[in-house]
């Protein structure tokens, strides 16, 4: 017989006291999306907070009211626990936070990427605007990762969030207006496609192989989880920065026979090799 | 009622020419007859009033309309030539966090019952005042010098005019104009500046015209005078007042200025000067 093993992303609740303002604060999300809490792995985190075992009790039963299946307890030793309490968990690895969706939002998708929340309330600002159709659900996905790595790029995220022109079709995606300069574009499970061209200081970065109908004038970083099949096309190569799987060439190295003419770059024997198409 | 059409005029970078622009595209509009406002969103640094020589008859200002301390029709200035074209003028003793998002837009949607042209000057950068001019626009023109940084400049500001604006929130796409100025013929010919073809491959936005590098802009910009009206057969008034046909809806061709053109307008500069 064997076991296997499966991570899954917990919402991480902290209350806070006093908890009729926390229990406030609960409500409106649940208002906002009904479906929020439903089905999500659930974890209580009361650590440091030395709660009686009473009030404990009345929170679960308080959540439980809300239809909260609270799957296990952090901070309370399982010896205190009553039966018929969760158990005790301890440890696990904190992951970014979940967003907080708005009303038009479906609730966001634990299996989206590592991302977990403290569900206090003060998510609730940074959430996702109203993504309703599919195509614009990547867009957000695209937007929220892009904040993530690009710390400093707040703004553009929000370009994505705001364009509706990404088309998502299964684990790739199509950017159908040029990516202007200071946009950034993370696609880390797989291609993007660029109908257009991507500016100089814009960014591309995607998990799989990048497509540029247009001019490539900013960098492209492709293959960026771990993937050396993965390639970058453009139909105009004035990049500033090519990588693939984390190898990279600054423009000052490419060939100068190949500036500015259609190209792909992929990754062979450890080293970048560039080729004309056609 | 409410029919004018917002036009913010902006380009990220500073200096290239943005206000000259304003005044420029504003008082070209007022000649053809329609009622037209220019608003200065430079609060701390305001320009707009002197390019339009209307510095000595500022009472209030945006924000005090903002602020609700005045009424834009007590802030608006008249233009001393044309009775059909005003400036609102930004403060120059505060600074641009004095502005809200609620305030400019109630004037914005006050100006436009008023008014058939609201020209919005923007300031250089991207933060609170460029973005708060871009905020209730209907279309833009995108103001940039022929050299990398200007371009540069400008697509980040096209990002955010497809992001931040109330029509790309709305899911609308922002028209979008391009003005080449500072044009220089003949570093052009030399290949020292970027072509106007590079321009708009580079930004992919369709060009609304080309100003040539010109003494008499600056000479206007000196005396108070928007170059459309104190210059009118300058090759800089001329391509001003084609732009402003084109944003009118005609079809015409952009004239890029030629040497020949530059050649001439020099020698005659030089003996006016």
């Amino acid at each position: 017989m064997k076991f296997k093993g499966k991570s899954f992303i917990a919402i991480v609740l902290s209350p806070e006291p006093p908890f009729a303002d926390w229990f406030r604060e609960i409500d409106r999300i649940i208002e906002r999306s009904p479906g929020f809490f439903i089905d999500r792995p659930i974890i209580l985190d009361v650590r440091g907070t030395k709660i009686p075992i009473e009030e404990l009790e009345q929170l679960l039963a308080q959540l439980g009211d809300r239809s909260i299946r609270v799957m296990g307890i952090d901070g309370v030793a399982g010896t205190r626990l009553k039966p018929g309490m969760p158990p005790s968990f301890s440890g696990g690895r904190l992951a970014s936070d979940v967003d907080v969706p708005t009303p038009a939002n479906a609730p966001a998708e634990a299996s989206d990427g590592p991302e977990a929340k403290q569900a206090d309330g003060s998510g609730t600002d940074g959430a996702a605007k109203g993504a309703s159709g599919k195509a614009r659900k990547a867009t957000g996905e695209t937007k929220t990762k892009a904040s993530k790595v690009n710390g400093n790029s707040a703004p553009e995220s929000e370009a994505w969030e705001a364009s509706p022109a990404s088309i998502a079709s299964g684990s790739s995606i199509v950017i159908t207006e040029p990516v202007r300069s200071g946009q950034s574009i993370l696609h880390p499970e797989g291609d993007v496609t660029v109908i257009g061209s991507v500016s100089s200081g814009a960014e591309i970065i995607a998990g799989g192989s990048i497509h540029v109908y247009g001019a490539l004038r900013g960098r492209a970083l492709a293959g960026v989880s771990g993937k050396d099949s993965a390639r970058i096309f453009c139909s105009k190569l004035d990049a500033e920065l090519v990588s693939i799987n984390g190898l990279y060439k600054v423009a000052d190295d490419f060939d100068t026979a190949l500036r500015n003419a259609p190209a792909q770059i992929r990754f062979e024997n450890e080293t970048l090799v560039f080729e004309e198409l056609n | 009622m409410s029919n004018a059409t917002v036009v913010v005029v902006t380009s990220g970078k500073g200096g290239v020419g943005k206000t000259t622009t304003t005044a420029a595209i504003a008082s070209a509009l007022a000649k053809e007859g329609y009622q037209v406002c220019a608003i200065d969103f430079d609060v701390g640094l305001r320009n707009l009033d002197l390019i339009m020589g209307a510095e000595r008859r500022v009472v209030f200002d945006l924000v005090n309309v903002v602020r609700g301390e005045a009424s834009i029709k007590q802030a608006l200035v008249r233009d001393k030539k044309l009775n059909n074209l005003y400036l609102l003028p930004a403060s120059q003793t505060r600074d641009k966090d004095a502005l809200t998002e609620e305030g400019v837009a109630s004037v914005i949607s006050e100006l436009r019952m008023y008014f058939d042209w609201v020209i919005c000057d923007s300031p250089a950068g991207i933060e609170r005042g460029a973005t708060l001019a871009m905020r209730h626009a209907d279309e833009a023109i995108i103001v940039s010098n022929p050299e990398v940084s200007s371009v540069r400049d400008c697509d980040r500001i096209i990002g955010l005019l497809d992001a931040k604006t109330k029509i790309a929130e709305d899911g609308g796409r922002m028209p979008k104009h391009l003005m080449i100025t500072r044009y220089d013929t003949e570093r052009a010919k030399t290949g020292d500046m970027l072509a106007t073809d590079d321009v708009v491959d580079i930004l992919s936005v369709p060009l609304i015209g080309v100003v040539p590098e010109s003494k008499d802009v600056l000479k206007a910009s000196n005396v108070g005078l928007p170059i459309t009206l104190s210059d009118e057969n300058s090759p800089a008034a001329k391509a001003y007042t084609e732009a402003v046909r084109r944003l009118l809806g005609e079809n015409i061709p952009v004239t890029i200025p030629e040497e020949k053109k530059g050649l001439f307008g020099k020698f005659f500069k030089g003996r006016a000067a």
